[in-house]
Formats: C-alpha cells, structure tokens, sequence
C-alpha cells in the first residue's frame, strides 16, 4: 500500500500508548479470546463463500453431467450433454467468437493500453487532462457501450451514412449487420472501454522503474524507445501478464456488451458463451445444455488463472 | 541545451499529437451520443449521427426520462433509475462493510488458514457469474425471495464480497500492527477495535471502495435482469428495452438521451473523483 | 586519456541555486573525487559533467572539445551508478554488450571487449547469471565492466559504493585503486566518505552549498585546509579548534600562550586580530613541562580506545579537544589534566570568513 497514505492517515489515528509489562499475561489469554470474535466475524464471508460460490460451482458441473433439460433430473449421463453441445451449431459459433474476440480484444487492448502508458510517462503536462479523457468509458456500463458502439457502427446512422453524407457515395462499412464480420464489431467496443484499464496499470508499473536505469541507457545511447522495448517494458512482463489475464476473463464474463451491441446476431454469428448460457437456462430452458456450456466457460477461465496463479505464487515465494 | 534535446522538443510535439488524436477516438463517441440527443425527431430520421443538432433542444431528454416506452411500459427511465438507486444503497453498503469486516479479520488477527481463504477468495472473484446462476435462482426461488428487491442486494453482496475482501485485506495489512497490538493490550476487543481503531484510519480506501461498488451495481445489467423482479429493474434493463424496442420508427434522439441518463451518475462520480477512482480499478484490478 | 575542465558553471533548480561557478580542471589519468555532505550539489556536478543535466552557464570541456551541449553518449563517458542500475532482465554478458550492440559495434569487437572487461574484474564465470543472482559486489563489478567496455575517455562514478556493507567497501575500494593504477583512465569520483576520498583520490574537490572550497591532493587537504569547513570535513578523528587573539607572533589562548613558528599567512596579520586555531588530535599532547610550551589546563571527560591508540577527550574551557594518546598512558589519565600542542602543525582561520590565514 503506497506509504503516502499511512502518512496521511497515521495522524488521525490514537497514539499508541506504552506497552504495560504488567499486561502480558492477560494479554496472552485475551488475545485468544479476541481472536474467537474474528472466527466468528469471518463465519458469514465463508458460508457465502462456500454455500453461494463453491457448492453452486459444484452444482452446476453435477448438472452438467445429467439427463436434465428443463429442469434438473440427477440421472448421470456423463459428458452426454457435452457431446451434444459441441455438436450444436450455436455452440460451436458462440465457442470459437470467444477465441477470436478475446485474442483480438486482448491484443488491441493490450497494445492501445501500453503504447498510452508509453506516451504519458513521457508527456509531462496535461497528464490529469488526458487521463480522464482515456479512462472515463470504464465508468460507463457496457449496455451504454454496446449501444453507443453500436449507433456508431450502423450503416444506416453510423458512420457509413456519415462517409456517404460527406460524398462517398459507395462507401460501405456495414460489419455489424454481416454474419461473418459482426464479431469483429465488438472488438472495436471492448478496445475502446478497456485500454483506459490498462494504461492506468501500466503507467503505475512503468513509474515504478528505477530511474537510473535510464540514465544509465542514456549515456551509454540507447535511444528512448530501444530502451522501453528491450529494458523497460521487460520489466513489466509480470504486470503485463496480470493484464492479459484480467482482460481475458472479461472477455470469458462478457454478456452485457454482446446483448447491447448485437444481441449475439445477425442470426447467431456473433453469440458468445456467456449470452448462451444465459439464453439457454431462461429462455431456452434447457438446464443440462446451459450448464455444460457454464462449466466449460469455467473451465476456460481455470485455465487462464491455473498457471498465472502458479507463477505469482511461486514468484512471491522466492 | 543539448542537439538531442532539440530533437526531443520536436518529438513531444509528435506525441502530444498522438495523445490528441488518441483522445479524440475515444471522445467521438460519447460526444456522437450527446449530439444525437439534442436533436429533434426529424433531423434523427434524416442525417448521420455524427452531423451537429441544427436546433439543440433537450425535447428527447425529457421524452426519455419520464415517457419512453419500453416492451412493457411507458414510464420512461426514471423509474428504472429510482429502482436502481433503491438497489444501489443497500448493496453498496452492505458489500463494502462486509469487505471491510472480512478483510479486517484477514489481516490483522491470526487466523489459521487465513492465506487459503484468501486464495479461495481470489479464486471466486474469477468465476464468472453464469456458471452459479441457475443454482442461485433455484435457492432464492426455494427461500421464496427470487425476483424482489431483497434478492437482488443480497446477489449484488454475494458477488461483491470477494473483491471487496481482498481489497480491504491488502490495504488493511499495510497498517502498522503496532495500533492493533497496543490496543488489544489496553483491553479492546475484536469489534472495538474495527470501529474506534481501523474505520477512522479507512476513509481513503472505504472511499475507493464505494466508487468501485457503486460503479459496478449501478452498471450491471445481468444479474438485474434475473434477480431484480419485474418491478425492481434497474435503469441499464429499461434503457435496453427502450433502445431495442423497434416499433415503427427508431427514435434515436430519446434512445440516446436514454444512453446518457443512464451513463450520469457514473460518469459524475468518475469526473469529481478522479485519483480515488483510478486507485479503485487498479486495485481492484490487481487481485491480490 | 583526457583532460576535463569544467568553467564557470553555475546551475539551478528554481529558486535553489545548486551549483555556483564551478571552476574545475582535471589533469588527464588523475582520479578526481568530488566529495562533501548531502545536499552540496557533487552529484549534480557530476551529472552535468555526464550531460544528464542541463546547466544555466558555463562550459565543459573533454578532451579539449566543448561537450556543454552534447548528449551524455556523445561526450565520451562512461558512468557507474549508486544502485547499478543493470538491466534486470538481461543477463551479465547481455548487460555489458547492450550498449555497443545498440552502437553498431562490430560482433567480435564487442566480444573481444566483454571478454577483457569479464577477465579484468573477475567476473567470467558469472557472464550467463541475471543481476538478480548475483551479490552487491558482483553487481558492483557488473555496473563497473559495463563501463569499462564503452572505451570511454572519461569514467564517472555516482556513489558506487554506498549500497555495500563495510567489508565489502574497503575491498572494492582497492579493487578501484588497482583498476586506476593498470588502466591510468581519468575517473571523476563523488562521495561523503572522506575516508574514500582519502584513499582513492589523487585530487579531491570538497564541495559545499554548491561551492568547490578546496580542490587538491588529499596531504594537502590533510595538512593545509584552506578553509573551516574543510577542516573540519577531512580527517578522522576530526580537527580541534579553539579561539584565540593574535599577539606579535603567537595566539593568545586563554592563559596559554601558543607560538607561531614560522607559520606562513597568507597576508600580513592585524595584532589583535581573533583567530580560530586547528590543530589535528595527533598533534595534542599530555604537557611535558618544557620551558616556553604553552599548557592549557583542561578537564578528562572519557577515553575512547580505538585499538592502536586511544583518543582521549578534554575539556578546556568552552572548548572540547580530543588528542591521540598511547592506550597505556591513556588508562591512567583523570581528572586535571595539563595539555600541550605541536605548534608546527597548526592552521590559523578568520572566525567570520572561515577562509586559511
């Protein structure tokens, strides 16, 4: 936590008073004690942690493994439901949008967000200025961005009507209403409400450099961008990993912005696991098909934070 | 100064034009969105959004906030905005006292198998919200409160508690211990100590805390859409259901204005709390 | 091989002026070390030196050519820093040939060069480990072969030593005193270690508030202070000084009466003129009852033994002294003592200029 803060707080706080030699023995006995009320205290995060998260986890992967359609029917049928899920067109579509969206969205985020971070460590005035023009779409839901990306990207009112309105009579931008292309429409909304993200934690990483690092690059002339490429940015891989994980798991996540920006169409062809899911339990009532689209999503996301956890752990460990 | 220093002067200049450009990608939209909603009904049907109102008016705001029809109604976004403040106080309230409770007792006291609950913690933060849904929805419809007020803060407290533990559990052990320490030995106990001791020392991080709440109840839109009831849904559920109602005519002016009531107090609180908000995301970004 | 000289620099930080008209030439081959308390301005000299940092007047000179305006790598230097500053995700070898790499230096070339460097600082054997494995001297000498492998004209160095325990201290320090005697480069040093100063400088320049107070060779320095503060700056254990008033050819110290044999001032005294006297430890002595020695008597306050000697410390009025006794005589010292001093060793300082009589 930055010192700054227990600075500025230090002062507010009680002046501790001098330890009693006399109390320690009844501290000794106290402290147990006390520490029962932290027990306690902590029994209500572990039910909810346990009852809401992990046994529903659970449930839902049990499910996942029965004859249930509409509602749940505990008649083991082993990876049945799986077989027919990826034999499902829709699956198949909604399954590999998740691949392309996600490599696309963590690249495009992942490069706008550095290269941003690049340009405010170096730019030394308007920084507060350009900050809060880059990160405001972060406080925006992602109904508003789906929606607003979606205004934009329509051929009748976005920006080929614009480009047309200009004098182009034959320009054509209409991604979002053609089934091979409207994936891709969301990447441009996931681009523009993330980077912000990752600039914010990039240039908090890239502060923390040691400056004499550069100093030392500077005098040996290795030019400004040489060394963020091969010295500084390396660096960072630790940061940038994190990064790479967080947007990934928002892509796993994503329901909102597909609903808002396409509504997984034209069609299907931009479906992505996480609306399927959702459709299939409640509009489509198929209880055993939506959980083993859910336990493969989760699958996904334990296998993106398997490793990385590993290598935090173990590099916190050393 | 230096030849070099002259080639970096020209070099600003060229990033400083990024940056501009940059910034102008990302504004066009919101300012695209601004602009369609001060149009009237004619100008929306005829020209591009990206084409200036002749005659701003705010005809469309008004339209927007107390007569847009969704499927359903025609009440306007202000009835999901007042359901979605009477979600938002509560659920903020208690998720952000309950983190700061559970990140407390982590920190500060030791307790056996408190890393692995930490670890399970930051395990739950990941998992995505569809894989527990149905499994919710069926206990909530057994306890009889599926579909209300109740339910959906108490599913906005389940899903905020993981975050908002580690959040206050990182920024709790960063505390001296000596201040617990002293007090245990002056004879305070575990809940004394939370209020007298920890609060006062909280204001910045209870702060960061609310805005990362609050942010991200007043935007969901999933988990209102299934656990709020009919009667209860939040202002990101009607404005979709405003803006994907297509009888007759699209009326974008009123769809946008919807747009951005609904992306206000948000977008406010982010404007006047800049460092807190940047502090919020980031930490809650970096789990752990 | 180059000389540096340095003219009429001054430099400042807003308000602050750091640097005022700094006058400094530097012979070719000599190890020069800028040396005084935090805060003196050494290392934004020495960055200005190295062009890290821009300066409001003056000039610097390399190798007779004006560098005043060019970049840190075009000026021909080569600097070590106070926290070493590798390259953390590269390794050792990587560390060293980057720069030259980046140069355009021919491959053989710069394997040639990180294989002498390697060799000369004992660190062949480490070429393939990252930073992060290795010690704070074998970080040290990472920093140092990085340096050396530039081939540059000049060799600056930020504080190198600061960051390692004691021990390890004094051996690096005779590794750089072995480095400068093989290569015979010019290195331009900065410290707050007056003991490193000592041992390592040909030249040191004390530095104070922004100011070069004394720039000479450490005897000098040792033996003829130009001024109060270096006086007291240089030397461990540190000066005593007492106040006295001259009298025709001696000083006037409370009932003692100090003669001046010989001593050379700068100009003509004025009688009665108030003066400070330094005189080092060593040159303080028990009395021994000689006719015309001056004695002051003074109080034992407590001894300090230091191993070979002990350094004892006395009150004298308002003043407090400390001489260098042989532990021996020292153990028996307490109570009124009567004290004498050296008189062919002391320097004579004006109270309000500070400045050497």
């Amino acid at each position: 936590m930055p010192a700054r803060l227990q600075g500025e707080t230090a002062a507010r706080s009680p002046a501790p008073r001098a330890l009693a030699s006399v109390a320690a023995p009844r501290a000794g006995r106290a402290y147990r004690t006390r520490s029962l009320a932290a027990k306690i205290a902590l029994i209500p995060t572990i039910l909810v942690m346990v009852g809401c998260y992990y046994a529903s986890v659970t449930w839902t992967v049990y499910i996942s493994m029965t004859r249930s359609f509409l509602l749940p029917v505990y008649r083991f049928a082993g990876i049945a439901q799986y077989e027919r899920l990826f034999a499902t067109p829709r699956w198949q579509v909604a399954y590999g949008n998740m691949f392309l969206f996600g490599a696309l969205d963590i690249i495009g985020t992942l490069c706008l967000g550095v290269l941003l971070a690049v340009l405010l460590d170096r730019a030394v005035r308007f920084e507060g200025i350009f900050r809060t023009l880059l990160l405001y779409p972060l406080s925006i839901s992602f109904i508003v961005t789906g929606l607003t990306w979606q205004w934009v990207l329509s051929p009748t009112i976005g920006v080929q009507q614009f480009v047309r309105g200009l004098g182009w009579e034959g320009f054509v931008f209409d991604w979002i209403t053609q089934p091979d292309r409207a994936i891709y429409t969301l990447v441009f909304a996931g681009i523009w409400h993330q980077s912000g993200l990752i600039m914010a934690i990039m240039l908090a990483g890239l502060r923390g450099v040691d400056r004499e690092i550069w100093r030392a690059a500077r005098v040996e002339g290795i030019p400004t961008w040489r060394t963020y490429i091969s010295i500084v940015l390396p660096m960072l891989r630790p940061l940038i990993v994190t990064c790479v994980v967080l947007i990934a798991i928002a892509v796993v996540k994503s329901y909102d912005l597909v609903v808002a920006m396409t509504n997984g169409g034209p069609g299907f062809s931009s479906d992505l696991p996480g609306k399927f899911v959702v459709d299939f339990e409640f509009e489509r009532a198929n209880i055993g098909q939506a959980s083993a689209a859910a336990t493969v999503m989760l699958g996904s996301v334990v296998a993106i934070i398997s490793p990385y956890l590993y290598f935090e752990l173990a590099r916190k460990n050393r | 100064m230096t030849t070099a220093r002259r080639h970096a002067r020209i070099g600003r200049i060229g990033l400083y034009t990024l940056l501009v450009w940059i910034c102008l990608f990302f504004s066009i939209p919101l300012l695209v969105v601004i602009s369609t909603s001060l149009k009237t009904s004619d100008e929306v049907r005829t020209f591009s959004i990206f084409t200036l109102p002749t005659a701003p008016s705010i005809a469309a705001w008004i339209k927007a906030w107390s007569s847009a029809c969704t499927g359903l109604n025609c009440g306007g976004v202000r009835v999901g905005f007042w359901n979605s403040v009477r979600i938002l106080v509560p659920s903020v309230a208690i998720s952000v006292l309950a983190g700061a409770i559970t990140g407390y007792a982590l920190s500060h006291w030791r307790i056996r198998g408190a890393n692995m609950i930490m670890l399970l913690l930051l395990i739950c933060a990941f998992i995505p919200y569809q894989v527990i849904l149905y499994p919710l929805v069926k206990t909530f419809s057994t306890i009889g409160i599926y579909s209300s007020l109740p339910c959906i803060i108490a599913v906005h407290v389940i899903f905020g508690l993981p975050v908002m533990s580690l959040l206050f559990r990182n920024f709790y052990v960063g505390l001296p211990e000596e201040l617990v320490k002293a007090a245990r030995i002056d004879g305070a106990g575990f809940w004394r100590i939370f209020v007298f001791v920890m609060l006062p020392m909280s204001v910045n991080i209870l702060i960061v805390a609310t805005i990362l709440q609050t942010t991200g109840i007043w935007n969901d839109y999933l988990l209102g859409l299934i656990f709020a009831g009919r009667d209860n849904m939040p202002m990101t559920v009607q404005l979709n259901a405003i803006a994907t109602t297509s009888t007759g005519i699209i009326e974008y002016n009123v769809n946008t204005a919807a747009a951005l009531l609904t992306a206000l107090p948000p977008l406010l609180i982010y404007f006047l709390s800049g460092r807190y908000f940047v502090r919020g995301i980031t930490a809650g970004a970096v789990k752990g | 091989m180059s000389a540096v000289v340095v003219s009429g620099l001054s430099k400042s930080f807003g308000p602050l002026r750091v640097l005022k008209d700094i006058h400094l030439p530097i012979e070719t081959g000599e190890f020069t070390v800028l040396l005084g308390p935090s805060g003196c301005g050494k290392s934004t000299l020495l960055n200005a030196i190295a062009g890290l940092e821009d300066t409001d007047t003056g000039i610097v000179e390399i190798d007779g050519v004006d560098v005043t305006h060019h970049e840190p790598s075009k000026r021909g230097i080569a600097m070590v820093f106070q926290s070493y500053a590798l390259y953390p995700t590269m390794s050792v070898r990587k560390n060293l040939s980057f720069g030259l790499r980046v140069r355009a230096v021919p491959r053989q070339e710069v394997a040639r060069r990180v294989d002498w460097a390697a060799k000369l600082l004992q660190i062949d054997e480490l070429l393939d480990r990252k930073p992060s494995q290795l010690s704070g001297g074998q970080r040290q000498r990472v920093a140092i072969g990085r340096a050396l492998v530039q081939q540059a004209k000049v060799f600056l160095f930020d504080e190198p030593l600061s960051n390692l325990d004691a021990k390890l201290r004094t051996e690096m320090r005779v590794e750089l005193k072995r480095l400068h005697r093989d290569l015979g480069t010019t290195i331009i040093y900065v410290t707050h270690d007056q003991i490193e100063a000592m041992t390592l400088a040909t030249r040191i320049a004390v530095m104070r508030a922004g100011r070069i107070e004394q720039y000479a060779a450490p005897d000098e320095l040792y033996e003829a202070p130009e001024t109060l503060f270096v006086a007291s700056f240089v030397g461990s254990p540190a000066m005593n000084f007492l106040r006295g008033r001259l009298t025709t050819g001696a000083v006037q110290v409370g009932s003692a009466e100090v003669p001046l044999n010989g001593y050379r001032f700068r100009s003509p005294p004025a009688a009665g003129q108030e003066v400070v006297i330094g005189i080092r430890p060593e040159h303080l002595v028990l009395a021994r009852d000689e006719p015309g020695e001056p004695t002051f008597d003074a109080e034992t306050l407590f001894m300090e033994p230091m191993g070979a000697d002990t350094l004892g410390w006395f009150q004298f009025g308002e003043h407090r002294l400390s001489a260098r006794l042989i532990p021996q005589v020292a153990r028996g010292l307490s109570g009124r003592v009567r004290l004498s001093l050296n008189a062919d060793h002391l320097s004579l300082f004006d109270p309000s200029s500070e400045a050497r009589l």
